[in-house]
């Protein structure tokens, strides 16, 4: 029974990098909470759920489309949306009503082509390979997730600290004003950055979408999450984000031992507020 | 009397000293001047002076004996401490005039949702205006105003608080000369009224004029203090302000 | 007729709604999206003592506002600490708790199944399961807030809310305690939130914790932002639009498994092109 908590703990805590990392990524540009990123890994899962199981297209393709996808959409909105609000220096708060205007439009969009009904990804339930791990099951689609989450991690350390690319999204993050001072296109080098972020969030949908399935509001619940984690880690640090999440991880599963489980984001909330009283910055120091 | 008191002030950013243990004594009554090179921490000590950051080392003592070394701001002002902002903070979205009466008015909860309005408010707040010039303008947005007369409505608003000891964050900053003449003369009108003023400010000019006593700052540290003509005349003072 | 009777009362309670939360938004400037757990304290308490005590319905209502008072008070303490995007995503947890609680809490709450058979406020027999008598009661508790939130916002008290939401430092340093300023509001503002959600509960007899989640905060945010911020004026027209609009689709003939979501990607818009074009409000003053 405990390997069977840590190892969802670990699970959840992967899943939530992969949330956690997307958002730190976009915040570190834009600065503000886009309440929007979850329907990013909404889209992720529902593309995939159309191409794969109603064109019946290959699940690779489907799942490569679903990422380029997310990532398309999060960069679309903002050039119609945030760029134009950004420039005009509007505040945080426009932004954040924004962003929760397109949350809501986009969640219900989504619900109106495919139902607000839960639906799987996986072609069959109950068929998947399982692994035991001294004594949990472990689940072939649950270590693809945690393959995922270091690839992407790997991915984005090697990108950030290793590119010249990089080199620019961390001025960036520093500090934009300076950046566009010594000649960077920072509107050009931000939209690359959302298109990443948003694809990284498109992909966490498409592997819960795996892993348990889909349903317009995952989206909503899935960045509270990796948020909670991104902050409880320091936002905008990249090896935050994870040890954030993946004390989240832990933290949920372990607090609804005894209690049911549908106390888990009441728990992650009041360990967010806890975290933010004792630690204001994050776990982390900057 | 030395009516504010610093012992060994300290405040540190990301390690680096904005203030290393600075004592001044700023005498009652007088018109004090802070100067010194950009970054040298003048800002930095009327932050810390109001409150509005967080004492990092030292202590900070009013009236010969009140320590007000970890208050938070609105505490501080209790002690008749009153300041404007190097970057002009008002009200924007109000008129002037409420900019004026939102600090005239109960600083009690209470008070100000269910007591009674006292019409001397509204003549302090006016007579405020009146003496920055800004009186026709009181149902004007503050964001509306210029910005000469953004640092008036800041310094009238200083006023209306009747306060005993003014922090002025460089007031005369890119001020046309009729403005800066208001504002010199609302200087000199605070210290015939037995009020103390600290000036922080880079026009020599009107140090000289004003002031009785200056500080020179440099890097956090004290660097020299006396009367304006002696200490503008220093080697150090100059080098300072030249870099060496 | 009945129907206009019906949809005059859902206005009253998103009116009521709508100006409580305004205080909070548009005077202090604090982005709180949380207040459905107040209305939905309300509407609990007064649920839970109409149907399994012998609390009438005005006892409920002054329990209902005793406790969203003390529970707005402790998680306005909390919540003080946390500054800008923070506090609103400090609120948004809020809100799930509470609603987690709602949900779980089930010998309570009745969880999701919610609390059935709740009935009409009884006062000098009066018959209030008559609808138009309920549409008077609520409209009487609509002006009474309207003007306890007029009372507040011209006073000076309100005044210095204003500064808060413009610049708290710059007030702080002339003596005002900014905390205490901010929590009161948040506590008055989480009281009127609690009337309206008596209010609702007696009317519509059933309640589950379905109304009472983000979303419905999302919404309540909704309605003030059109209206426009610090303008009780526009938090009664934004409640009216809001109301209004989903009857006004009805007729346009959507299908009506699709209609809920048709008006939240409505909402949705509405938020947006509010932002990006009118960030005032229908007749706000205060540009966001």
């Amino acid at each position: 029974m405990l390997w069977q908590l840590i190892i969802n703990s670990i699970i959840a805590g992967a899943i939530y990098t992969l949330v956690a990392l997307g958002f730190n990524l976009v915040y570190g540009a834009t600065k503000f909470f886009n309440l929007a990123h979850g329907i990013m890994a909404t889209i992720g899962g529902y593309a995939v759920f159309y191409f794969a199981k109603t064109l019946g297209l290959d699940a690779s393709v489907a799942i490569i489309i679903g990422v380029v996808l997310a990532g398309v959409v999060g960069f679309g909105l903002d050039k119609l949306i945030y760029l134009p609000l950004r420039r005009r220096k509007a505040s945080n708060m426009v932004l954040l009503v924004a962003s929760l205007g397109v949350m809501t439009a986009l969640q219900a969009v989504i619900a109106i082509l495919f139902s607000s009904r839960y639906k799987t990804l996986s072609q069959n339930i109950g068929t998947q390979k399982v692994f035991t791990v001294f004594g949990g099951t472990i689940t072939q689609t649950q270590i693809v997730i945690l393959l995922a989450a270091a690839l992407v991690m790997a991915g984005l350390v090697a990108l950030l600290y290793k590119t010249r690319f990089g080199k620019a999204v961390r001025a960036i993050s520093d500090d934009e004003e300076v950046a566009r001072i010594i000649g960077m296109d920072t509107n050009k080098i931000i939209g690359y950055i959302v298109f990443v972020g948003s694809a990284i969030a498109g992909l966490a949908g498409i592997l819960v979408g795996f892993d348990v399935g889909i349903e317009p509001t995952m989206g909503l619940s899935l960045l509270f999450k990796g948020v909670i984690a991104a902050i409880v880690g320091g936002v905008g640090n990249i090896y935050g984000g994870v040890l954030g999440s993946f004390l989240l991880g832990f933290v949920e599963n372990f607090g609804i031992w005894k209690i049911s489980g549908e106390w888990k984001d009441a728990v992650a909330f009041v360990f967010l507020i806890a975290i933010l009283i004792l630690r204001p910055r994050g776990i982390m120091k900057n | 009397m030395k009516i504010i008191e610093t012992k060994n002030l300290v405040k540190l950013f990301d390690g680096v000293h904005a203030v290393d243990g600075l004592s001044i004594g700023i005498e009652k009554g007088q018109v004090t001047g802070i100067i010194g090179p950009n970054g040298s921490g003048k800002t930095t000590l009327i932050d810390l002076l109001s409150g509005v950051l967080e004492i990092d080392g030292g202590g900070i003592v009013v009236n010969g004996a009140d320590k007000i070394t970890r208050l938070l701001p609105h505490q501080v002002f209790s002690y008749g401490i009153t300041r404007t902002f190097q970057n002009v903070r008002l009200f924007e979205q109000m008129k002037v005039l409420d900019n004026i009466m939102v600090v005239v008015t109960e600083r009690n909860v209470c008070g100000s949702l269910f007591g009674r309005h006292p019409d001397d408010n509204h003549k302090i707040a006016a007579d405020a205006l009146r003496q920055v010039g800004l009186w026709e303008n009181k149902n004007r947005r503050a964001a509306n105003l210029s910005y000469g007369q953004r640092k008036l409505l800041e310094i009238a608003r200083t006023l209306a608080t009747q306060a005993e000891i003014y922090l002025f964050d460089e007031p005369f900053a890119g001020l046309f000369p009729e403005m800066r003449k208001i504002v010199s003369s609302i200087v000199q009108d605070l210290k015939r009224r037995g009020k103390t003023v600290i000036l922080v400010e880079h026009d020599m000019g009107l140090i000289r004029e004003l002031c009785d006593h200056i500080f020179v700052m440099d890097e956090g540290k004290l660097l020299a203090e006396g009367k304006p003509e002696s200490v503008l005349g220093k080697r150090e003072v100059i080098e300072a302000y030249l870099g060496r | 007729m009945e129907y206009l009777i019906h949809l005059a009362i859902l206005f009253a309670t998103y009116a009521i709604l709508g100006v409580s939360l305004n205080l909070i938004v548009g005077y202090a400037g604090l982005l709180s999206v949380t207040h459905a757990a107040f209305y939905g304290i309300g509407a609990y308490t007064t649920a839970i003592l109409l149907t399994k005590t012998g609390v009438g319905f005005f006892g409920s209502l002054i329990l209902g506002i005793a406790a969203a008072a003390a529970v707005s008070l402790l998680i306005g303490i909390v919540l003080s600490r946390f500054k800008g995007d923070y506090y609103a995503l400090g609120t948004l947890g809020f809100n799930t708790i509470v609603f987690g609680i709602l949900l779980n809490w089930k010998n309570l709450t009745g969880g999701s199944l919610g609390i059935p058979g709740i009935s009409r406020p009884e006062l000098f027999g009066i018959n209030f399961a008559n609808n138009f008598n309920f549409l008077v009661l609520a409209s009487i508790f609509l002006v009474l807030i309207c003007l306890a939130a007029r009372f507040v916002a011209n006073s000076p008290f309100g005044r210095v809310l204003k500064a808060i939401r413009e610049d708290e430092t710059a007030i702080a340093v002339f003596g005002y305690n900014t905390l205490y300023f901010k929590l009161v509001i948040f506590v008055i503002s989480a009281a009127m939130a609690a009337v309206a959600g008596s209010l609702f509960a007696s009317y519509i007899a059933f309640i589950d914790p379905s109304g009472f989640r983000v979303d419905e905060s999302m919404f309540i945010l909704a309605i003030i932002i059109l209206g426009g911020l610090a303008n009780l004026r526009g938090s009664i027209f934004g409640a009216l639009f809001l109301i209004v609009l989903p009857e006004i689709m009805r007729f346009v003939g959507f299908p009506s498994n699709i209609e809920a979501q048709m008006r939240q990607v409505i909402y949705g818009l509405i938020l947006i092109l509010l932002m990006l074009y009118r960030p005032q409000g229908l007749v706000g003053e205060y540009k966001l």
